[in-house]
């Protein structure tokens, strides 16, 4: 990996009236990374993403991609970006190959580009079969396929991506994960949103954790973790009386996550008997207990106190 | 509603008839400018004085006067003296019931005329000179031209609401703004798509209209195509302020679509306007597409030469300009402001 930046963003702020969106956010982005955003909804991560690929102005701060400005090369910027926003690119009436085709225009691709762009689509994101189907004929997980190929039709150093697995079913996500990472091989340089704690730490190589349009912390997934202080949790589920359960436990530091018992400690195998004893002592039953390896939702929980996710 | 409303503000009065007829006065005597003023003072005639009987002819055959009345000479020497007295009658006979009312009144007016003056032995006798017939303008052909200018509204105005409209919320006009397209090309793109289905709208109008309804008009293309092409640049500048105003998808096109059909009665789409109150002649007139119309309808049935229709065109393109001006501006600003 070279240390080339190819996006740098410093001090972006971003008012919507009254809402702050983005409050001063900066990063960098090497080339060939691939760079996620973790936050939970609301957390300007769409914000970011669409000044970046200017489909929005900011009101502080500046940012640039592939060193070209945002608002004086706007241009060099767009032309260099392939986007694939939450909602769908493709039109439902055409073809897979006909929304290729327009995508290709716009872009001014040849038709000698053109056709090695689709014949990579096809072989590296499998669209070959469905080329010739209407749009409205697809699954969704075809749908989300062809949107991805056409958002980078033009054969762009940089991807965007604003959280293109939601919806997905676990092993299609991994599928997924894998194409992205392909695109490693050919030296894109990719940005990612999600709300997904493992999709940011399984693909990405650095992640920034967002909260209300401000940057929380922002390493690579392994170092997020560590700054947890190597401390692993034990979830605990009681049949009854949780509150009860939670002021026994008082002498640890923990949490309550809709019904079940989060214990952050450093050595769960002395601490999980430990915690059962004096549960069982009182008696509080245990429905289950288990050791979890810290994730970056502890991560996002320990900076916010709150979780990605509001289920 | 509407539209029920409308056709009984256009139907439900009562239109007094008035008719244009010429006198020409080759005696011109007290006598018979006495006969001129009883004309004159009955509320059906609006009477004009032609010099010479070639004028008044002339005016029977290109304008709506309905008669020419020819007072001969001698004429009130030969009623005075007892003699066989004459008017001759030249009338455009192409409505059977216009023509029975003028005839029917002339004849009339001039034996009450002679009744008067009573003490002569002859009734004045009024001869038919000439007559002759028009082609007929009837709905059929004054429907054609409002008929071919339908898609202004409901191809221009509401195509160009809902190419852009779509796009907006469905996402795929983010993918076109992202990329180096400049919003401009992307406006004129929009455009050229709604004038084509425009265009594809009024050529099936005209092919139905002439296998359908078979209209005797003129058909200049030529310069029917300018004025069509005017009327949807009027109709795709609306329709792109509409985008640009409306919150939401829906709110947009019900807008224009309830526009379209508003307006439709405004323009003197269905009857020319001068068969249309007062008021809505009005509001007709501060619509751009109100000239489309008049200036189709009197190339198509009065045929109408360029020369004629200067003045319409003339506003059909300044309310272009400056419609469409408004509506980029509204776009670049939406563009720019998020
Ligand atoms: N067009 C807009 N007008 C006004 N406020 C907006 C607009 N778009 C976003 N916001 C607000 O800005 C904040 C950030 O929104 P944004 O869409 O960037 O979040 P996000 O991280 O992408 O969320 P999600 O995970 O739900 O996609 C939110 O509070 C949102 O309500
Ligand atoms: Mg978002």
């Amino acid at each position: 990996m070279t240390e080339k930046t190819v996006i740098q963003v410093e001090g972006l702020v971003k008012h919507y009236g009254e809402v702050t969106a983005l409050d001063g956010v900066s990063f960098s982005v090497k080339e060939g990374e691939i760079f996620g955003l973790l936050g939970p909804n609301g957390a300007g991560k769409t914000t970011l993403m669409e000044i970046l690929c200017c489909l929005r102005r900011f009101d502080e701060g500046n940012a640039t991609v592939l060193a070209f400005d945002l608002i004086k090369d706007s241009r060099k910027v767009r032309g260099s970006i392939g986007f694939c926003p939450q909602e769908t690119l493709l039109y439902d009436l055409l073809s897979v190959r006909e929304n290729f085709a327009f995508a290709a225009s716009l872009y001014s691709l040849d038709s000698k580009k053109f056709k090695e762009r689709v014949e990579f689509s096809s072989k590296f994101l499998g669209v070959g079969e469905f080329l010739n189907r209407k749009v409205k004929e697809l699954s969704g997980g075809m749908k989300r396929r062809a949107n991805l190929a056409v958002s980078i039709v033009h054969d762009p150093p940089v991807v965007i991506l604003d959280e293109p697995t939601v919806g997905f079913d676990p092993n299609v996500k991994r599928e997924f994960w894998e194409l992205i990472q392909d695109l490693k091989n050919y030296e894109k340089t990719v940005l990612i949103s999600t709300h997904d704690m493992f999709e940011a730490d399984e693909l990405c190589d650095r992640v920034a954790i967002m909260d209300k349009g401000k940057i929380v912390a922002l390493d690579k997934p392994d170092i997020l973790k560590e700054t947890l202080g190597g401390e692993t949790s034990i979830r605990i589920k009681t049949k009854e009386a949780p509150k009860k359960a939670v002021s026994l436990l008082k002498e640890y530091k923990c949490i309550m996550r809709d019904d079940e018992i989060q214990v952050f400690v450093k050595n769960p195998w002395r601490i999980v008997p430990e915690v059962s004893n004096k549960l069982i002592s009182h008696g509080v039953l245990t429905e289950k207990i288990e050791v979890v390896e810290p994730t970056l939702e502890d991560v996002f929980i320990k900076l916010t106190g709150r979780r990605l996710t509001e289920e | 509603m509407i539209i029920l409303l409308l056709f009984t503000a256009i139907f439900g009065r009562e239109v007094p008839f008035t008719a244009n007829i010429g006198i020409v006065d080759s005696d011109n005597t007290p006598l018979t400018s006495n006969i001129i003023s009883a004309f004159n003072d009955t509320t059906i005639f609006n009477v004009e004085i032609f010099k010479n009987k070639t004028q008044a002819l002339e005016a029977l055959n290109a304008t709506d006067v309905r008669a020419v009345i020819t007072i001969p000479k001698n004429f009130s020497l030969n009623l005075t003296t007892g003699k066989n007295t004459y008017a001759l009658l030249a009338i455009d006979k192409t409505d059977p019931q216009v023509t029975q009312t003028v005839e029917g009144t002339i004849k009339t007016l001039f034996s009450e005329f002679y009744k008067e003056i009573g003490n002569y032995t002859e009734p004045i006798s009024v001869i038919e000179e000439t007559s002759l017939m028009r082609e007929e303008i009837g709905y059929k052909e004054h429907i054609v031209p409002g008929m071919l200018c339908y898609p202004f509204l409901f191809s221009s105005m509401v195509a160009a609401t809902g190419a852009i409209v779509y796009e907006k919320h469905k996402g795929t006009l983010k993918k076109i703004r992202a990329s180096p397209v400049r919003p401009l090309n992307v406006l004129f793109g929009k455009t050229l798509a709604a004038l084509f289905q425009t265009a594809i709208s009024i050529l099936i109008i005209a092919v139905l209209a002439v296998l359908v309804l078979t209209p005797k008009v003129n058909w200049n293309v030529p310069l029917m195509i300018p004025i069509m092409f005017l009327g949807s640049m009027n109709g795709i500048a609306v329709g792109l302020l509409i985008s640009c105003i409306g919150r939401s998808p829906q709110a947009a096109s019900s807008a224009a679509t309830t526009i379209g059909v508003v307006l439709q009665f405004f323009i003197g789409m269905y009857f020319p306007q001068e068969f249309l109150p007062t008021y809505i002649q009005q509001i007709g007139n501060i619509i751009p597409m109100t000239y489309a119309v008049q200036a189709i309808r009197s190339i198509m049935l009065q045929n109408a030469a360029l020369t004629d229709i200067l003045q319409p065109i003339a506003t059909l393109v300044v309310s272009a300009l400056i419609l469409y001006a408004v509506g980029i501006l509204l776009y670049k600003r939406w563009v720019e402001k998020e």
